[in-house]
């Protein structure tokens, strides 16, 4: 097991999928960090070398992802429900913000889009 | 049967009740409009739960489907890389398979006979393990359906024969000469097999084998890579991809390098010592992968020397030429899987891995100062387009038909093409110097009607064929495979027919 940013990580699992794991790294971010530190895309958690879970952890640890990522993004929707705009009151009532149609479709506003949002 | 309403006012009639079935046995009583079974026998409907009228608000009236659950796999998963095992596992002989009676051995002295050409020579047993360690048989290729594996004596593989007799001869004109040779061919054409047979014949005439058995690891992003501090553009080293390269070698050349002592200093290894032997010295990269580029390069420097340094002269024993097979050379020739530090990805040719073997195609520097062949060959099953590769290629092959690099037919890259220059360097043409033999192209092609006639009878005598083998037959299989394209010829001669009459296989008889 492999500590990343306070996250225990097995051994086999790849580091790709495991930075994944974090809310606000995709694909791109991590193909990133991985080139950064030219670890190479197969890499699995347990090849590590501990210099290299250092240097992880100290970027990731730098990085707005996890909690804060997610108070940003609520505020964000908080803001536009505040100022009473077309796109708030849309988060509030549960409807497609977008312009998208809502005869049919639109479940995922549905079940996110609500007064006390949640990601 | 009657009908239980009035025809004149449309109203219920009244039944007796003793005609009524008992309320215990049925429980409705209707009538089924074109069914024939009995209505009392189906199960009673269900009220239905998704009814649109218990829709919640917005909701869709969309078709709703119960989804199937997944059937739960009882069986446990197979071990962690035992299905890779399976995969890539390497089966050499077959023991429901004919024993060829009369079947030679591939040695010194008939590798080179021009008298078996078209026969299969097995392969020492001796030697399989080695041949093994290098990683030179590749699964799926039909090594499963004979007694013992073999090969067939080709008009290339006795080429290649008489090459490796003359390098390691005494003629000092042809010994320790350096023969390059970039190997194409149509898929099934052998290019492999001609590669194991190369170090087939290396290992019998006792030289260094040194073998990639897949390029295209090195480029796939699956191991490691680590750049090289100061180096500018950055260059990169592959420590764990070096040490399986250093593990194939010990591995294989063991007898040959245990007989061979150290006889240079190399910098960043102070430790050695001249009494470590070169399979001592290949060791210590196997451990720590971290060093295992230094030791190759310490490994490769020792059995380029030809002379010991000053103050290690104590048991210099002069080199044995080396051999260099690569195969899938295509992959080298395009973009690497690795990214470089500002995401871009890295080219091949700055893998110092990938580098040092293809520097070795140029002849304008002494390479293999003890002689040697270097044998790249190029795959079809795996094969990415390279057109810089391709442009390469044909210019080699209109060099070897005798046109001028500055006339005007001389095949250049199209305009807007956009072609790798890197590679195309690679195939300039470099002059021979000294024993340096410029680069070559060999094209295997099929086999001949005598080879194929070879090759088909030792199916014959294995038990695979059940056929009169004449000249007809022969020329048709030869014809059917594309001109005796090897892997055809095999596709043909495994496939087991029922023949009209058993007949005993003849092969004297036309």
């Amino acid at each position: 097991m492999v500590f990343i940013l306070g996250v225990n990580f097995p051994e086999r699992n790849l580091l790709k999928k495991s930075l994944q794991s974090f809310f606000g790294i995709g694909n791109d971010t991590s193909s990133r960090l991985l080139a950064r530190f030219n670890i190479h895309p197969t890499c699995r958690v347990g090849e590590l070398a501990n210099k290299q879970v250092l240097d992880l952890t100290a970027v990731l640890s730098e990085m707005k992802i996890e909690n804060d990522l997610r108070r940003e993004v609520l505020n964000d929707i908080k803001r536009l429900k505040e100022t009473g705009t077309y796109r708030g009151r849309r988060h509030a009532l549960g409807l497609p913000v977008r312009g998208q149609r809502t005869r049919t479709q639109i479940k995922t506003p549905v079940k996110l889009n609500r007064m006390e949002r949640r990601l | 049967m009657a009908s239980p309403w009035c025809w004149s006012c449309l109203s219920p009639l009244r039944t007796p009740r003793a005609i009524l079935p008992s309320s215990t046995t049925t429980t409705r009583i209707t009538t089924a409009g074109f069914h024939s079974t009995a209505v009392q026998y189906a199960m009673p409907a269900k009220k239905n739960k998704n009814s649109i009228t218990q829709l919640k608000y917005r909701q869709g009236q969309t078709l709703r489907r119960k989804k199937k659950k997944a059937t739960e796999n009882r069986a446990r998963p197979p071990a962690i890389g035992e299905r890779k095992a399976m995969r890539k596992r390497i089966v050499l002989s077959n023991p429901n398979a004919l024993e060829v009676e009369g079947m030679q051995e591939l040695s010194p002295e008939t590798m080179i006979d021009n008298r078996l050409r078209g026969s299969v020579l097995g392969l020492p047993v001796t030697m399989l393990d080695q041949l093994r360690a290098v990683q030179a048989f590749k699964p799926r290729q039909g090594w499963n359906i004979f007694r013992r594996p073999g090969t067939v004596l080709r008009r290339d593989a006795l080429e290649l024969g008489q090459l490796f007799e003359k390098i390691s001869g005494d003629d000092p004109a042809e010994k320790g000469k350096v023969v390059r040779k970039i190997i194409t061919g149509p898929k099934g054409s052998g290019k492999t097999v001609h590669l194991l047979q190369a170090a087939a014949m290396g290992f019998l005439k006792n030289w260094v084998v040194i073998t990639v058995p897949d390029a295209y690891e090195l480029v796939s992003g699956t191991t490691s890579y680590s750049p090289i501090e100061g180096s500018n553009p950055p260059q990169y080293v592959q420590p764990n991809a070096t040490s399986a390269l250093l593990k194939r070698t010990v591995e294989a050349n063991s007898k040959v390098l245990e007989s061979l002592k150290v006889s240079q200093k190399h910098a960043g290894l102070e430790n050695l010592k001249p009494t470590m032997t070169l399979k001592d010295l290949a060791q210590l990269g196997l451990g720590d992968a971290a060093l295992s580029w230094p030791v190759f390069q310490a490994l490769w420097a020792e059995l380029t020397a030809t002379s010991p340094a000053p103050g290690m002269e104590n048991g210099f024993q002069s080199r044995p030429p080396t051999l260099v097979t690569v195969d899938g050379l295509s992959h080298w020739m395009t973009k690497t899987a690795y990214r470089a530090e500002d995401y871009s990805f890295v080219h091949p040719h700055d893998l110092v891995f990938v580098q040092h073997f293809l520097s070795l195609l140029k002849s304008d520097k002494p390479t293999l100062k003890n002689g040697g062949m270097l044998l790249y060959a190029t795959s079809t099953s795996n094969n990415p387009s390279s057109y810089s590769l391709e442009v390469g290629l044909d210019q080699m092959i209109a060099r070897q038909d005798g046109v001028s690099p500055t006339s005007p037919d001389y095949p250049a890259p199209e305009a807007y093409s956009n072609a790798d220059p890197r590679v195309l360097e690679l195939f300039k043409p470099t002059a021979a110097s000294g024993k340096e033999g410029v680069l070559e192209l060999q094209t295997l092609g099929g086999l001949t009607r005598e080879e194929t006639r070879g090759y088909l009878e030792y199916f014959a005598q294995s038990g695979l064929l059940r056929e009169n083998i004449n000249e007809k037959w022969v020329s048709e299989r030869w014809s059917l495979s594309g001109g005796g394209i090897i892997g055809e010829l095999e596709k043909l001669g495994r496939h087991v027919s029922a023949p009209a009459k058993l007949a005993q296989p003849t092969p004297d008889v036309e």
